[in-house]
């Protein structure tokens, strides 16, 4: 037994001691620690009815340890209510048999060490180590599966890991030295900068991000982007880099072609000598082509957005930035035609056209200015021509009508004396009557067709007369009042059928002269065997209604070199044996073609002739 | 003595109180340093002219280029006058309660904003009339709503 001061210091010793007497392992001496286990008051009892805490089958295994008298030790023993449980707390536990005089063994001193704490963090270690494991696992099937490469770098620039799609990639055997062999993959072109460049990063101690071509196992060079970060832990520089591989070949090719397109465009653009320009959706320009600057003198900046209209000619530029502003709201397209202020200060006509189109990035505006110099100037002298024929033409026409007029006068004088001369003197002319009546006729000639020019003047002065709705059956009854003494005479019989067409908006000068010199046509080539039958039908063209006019006659007829489109010369006659100036026809066409029409004639000799007046140009 | 014209966008919507304090601001800023000119604003689209000597308003430029409360900045024009065209400096925007702002000094609602003066050169009234366009839309009278486009590179 312990004497006093052992027995104090085995007390307070922070391990549990307890002796266990006899077979029945009665309690014996038990000091603090061990009284927290078992029990208070477990003096002399037997462990198998005062186990407190400690295992179920520890009893058990001490009365073998207490036969076999051998010392036993258990590590990290569960004790407490469950164990598991938050209070299970986990002790080393030791047995040594003690002995008596003769060396019989009569009890078991037993030792209870406290280990919670290590077990626990040998537990928590080992959750760690599975978790970790687990995490690997994953990070390792994430490196080597997704499509990149990843790879570690130290801070001297030696790779220290590099996943198995690099091999892959790359067809290197597993054996390569991959700082020594990499460098030598790399383009060309890229190596010396990208070197540089992951240098330059490992020394400031930052990532990097750049691409270049890798060499891939088949020989060709594919793009890659190279991303790479520091492990950093503070205030220590980083000692790794830790990065990924991923091919970008087929962006980058494609960016590149973008990129080409739009170079190739611009190239083209650059080479028409025209002015060319965009502008975005809000109609500020955003580039000029090189010609533009060319023509103009002035940079790009010093056009800037709106600058193309100072190039206008200054009267010009407020209606064109209207119109500018008119298009951008609405989005319509513009067109105008402006001088342009070339570098040398000459300005030139030009046609501005643009308009907004949609890309792929959104809708924006192309222009082009065409230089229409040269034609507007051909137009200029054109239009001057014209107007000085026009000029000369109505002059023409005017003294042909005041000719006309003034003639008109001295010819009546010279009937009337010839009249005189023919009633009071003689002739000693056996042809006298005839000679008589042949100047009587050319003074008739003569009358008709001073009358028929200055018609003809009249109608081209009324091809601008006013229009209106005509009621034809009224108009054609007065055109044939005026023509009654000729039907008389001729016995012939008019017949005027509008109910199909009753109304024409025409020139009503224009349709009775019309309509008077169609009549009194087939009126004068009436066939001699028998009396005249003429027809006057107005209707719509069945198959685009034009309103039209159809006189048929069933008089001598006449040759036709083109029905459908004859030509009627002025004084120009078909039967010469029927008097007449041949101006009729002439004025009949000049009128229809005036105002849009046209005419067509079918003819038989011998049997009649059908005009047909189309009096408005088809749609 | 030069003007400059630029747009650009609000990082995010401006609020009354937003417009009211960089009204404030600048109308004190300008009248001190004879800046003169008019701003437009309208859901984050914002466009500017001002009018001052070449030093004050490169200055002024920067310090706006640099303004946390937009970006995209993108000067459109910046060149030489021979006279001021706006007597003042004002701002014309959509107040969402504009009770409170048709007292204020140097406020305009859009549709109240005077045609551009006769003494800007026609490409630089043709400007301001675009950018009024971009930021206001066809009708002022009506609050807008529409990005302008990044600026170009
Ligand atoms: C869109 C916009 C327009 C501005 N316009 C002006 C201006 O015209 N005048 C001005 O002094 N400050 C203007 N500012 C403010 C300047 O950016 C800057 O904040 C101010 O000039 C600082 O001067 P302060 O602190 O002395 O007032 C503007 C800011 C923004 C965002």
């Amino acid at each position: 037994m312990p004497t006093p001061p052992f027995a104090q210091l085995l007390r307070q010793l922070p391990a549990g001691v307890a002796t266990l007497e006899g077979a029945e392992l009665r309690f014996g001496f038990v000091n603090e620690a061990m009284r927290e286990l078992v029990g208070a008051h477990s003096e002399g009892k037997p462990l198998a009815e005062h186990r407190g805490s400690l295992p179920e089958s520890l009893p058990g295994v001490l009365s073998q340890v207490l036969a076999s008298g051998k010392p036993y030790t258990a590590k990290a023993c569960a004790c407490g209510p469950l164990p598991g449980s938050k209070d299970c707390r986990y002790f080393d536990l030791a047995a040594e048999p003690y002995h008596d005089d003769r060396g019989r063994v009569t009890g078991l001193l037993l030792l209870a060490l406290d280990v919670t704490a290590q077990e626990e963090a040998r537990q928590q270690a080992h959750e760690l180590a599975l978790t970790t494991r687990h995490l690997d696992a994953r990070l390792r099937v994430l490196t080597e599966t997704a499509p990149l490469i990843s790879f570690s770098l130290d801070a001297g620039g030696r790779v220290t890991y590099v996943s198995p799609q690099w091999y892959r990639f790359t067809g290197q055997p597993p054996t390569a030295d991959l700082t020594a062999i990499w460098p030598l993959l790399i383009h060309p072109d890229d190596r010396l900068r990208v070197l540089y460049q992951a240098e330059a990063a490992r020394h400031a101690g930052t990532g990097w991000n750049h691409e270049y071509r890798l060499r891939r196992f088949d020989g060709q060079y594919r793009w890659m982007l190279s991303r790479a970060l520091p492990e950093v832990h503070l205030p220590d520089p980083p000692v790794f880099w830790h990065g990924a591989l991923t091919e970008i070949h087929d962006q980058r090719e494609v960016a590149e072609a973008l990129r080409r397109g739009e170079a190739e465009l611009r190239f083209l653009a650059d080479s028409i000598p025209e002015l060319i320009w965009t502008a975005n959706a809000h109609g500020l320009i955003d580039y000029y082509n090189q010609y533009t600057t060319a023509y103009s003198g002035l940079t790009k900046d010093e056009l800037g957005p709106t600058g193309w209209v100072s190039l206008l000619y200054p009267e010009e530029q407020p209606a064109a930035a209207r119109a500018w502003v008119e298009s951008v709201t609405h989005g319509t397209t513009f067109e105008g035609e402006y001088r342009m202020r070339r570098h040398d200060g000459v300005y030139r006509w030009h046609v501005v056209r643009a308009r907004l189109l949609a890309d792929a990035s959104g809708p924006r505006w192309f222009g082009a200015c065409t230089d229409i110099d040269e034609h507007y100037r051909l137009h200029q002298v054109l239009q001057t021509q014209y107007d000085e024929l026009a000029r000369a033409h109505h002059d023409l026409d005017t003294f042909v009508y005041a000719a006309s007029h003034d003639l008109k006068q001295p010819t009546l004088n010279l009937r009337g004396l010839f009249h005189e001369l023919s009633q009071a003197a003689t002739f000693h002319d056996p042809d006298q009557a005839v000679m008589l009546r042949l100047v009587d006729d050319e003074l008739s000639t003569l009358e008709h067709t001073l009358r028929d020019l200055a018609a003809t003047v009249r109608s081209q002065r009324a091809q601008q007369e006013p229009v209106e709705v005509l009621d034809l059956e009224l108009l054609l009854e007065e055109v044939l009042l005026g023509l009654r003494p000729q039907i008389l005479h001729g016995n012939a019989e008019v017949e005027i059928n509008v109910t199909e067409a009753p109304g024409l908006l025409y020139s009503r000068a224009n349709l009775r002269s019309v309509a008077h010199n169609l009549v009194s046509n087939a009126l004068k080539f009436a066939h001699p065997d028998r009396p005249a039958r003429i027809t006057l039908r107005s209707y719509l063209t069945p198959d685009d209604h034009q309103p039209v006019l159809e006189v048929r006659d069933n008089g001598l007829g006449m040759e036709l070199d083109n029905p459908d489109n004859p030509t009627f010369q002025l004084f120009a006659r078909q039967h010469t044996h029927i008097e007449g100036t041949g101006v009729g026809l002439y004025l009949v066409q000049r009128i229809v073609r005036s105002q849009g029409g046209h005419l067509t004639v079918s003819s038989t000799p011998g049997e009649g002739t059908t005009f047909t007046i189309y009096w408005t140009r088809p749609e | 003595m030069k003007h400059i014209v630029y747009i650009s966008r609000a990082v995010r919507p401006l609020s009354d109180d937003d417009l009211n304090a960089l009204l404030s601001q600048s109308r004190h800023n300008n009248a001190r340093d004879g800046v003169t000119g008019i701003l437009f604003y309208s859901h984050g689209n914002i466009a500017q002219l001002f009018e001052a000597d070449d030093a004050v308003a490169d200055n002024l430029y920067e310090r706006i280029a640099r303004d946390g409360r937009h970006s995209h900045v993108q000067k459109l024009v910046d060149k030489p006058i021979t006279s001021r065209s706006f007597g003042d400096w004002s701002m014309a925007f959509h107040p969402l309660e504009p009770q409170g702002f048709t007292t204020l000094q140097g406020f305009l609602l859009p549709h109240q904003v005077p045609p551009v003066p006769e003494s800007l050169a026609i490409a630089d009234a043709l400007l301001v009339d675009l950018v009024r366009l971009a930021v206001f839309g066809p009708d002022p009278s009506q609050p807008y709503q529409h990005p302008v486009p990044a600026p170009l590179t």
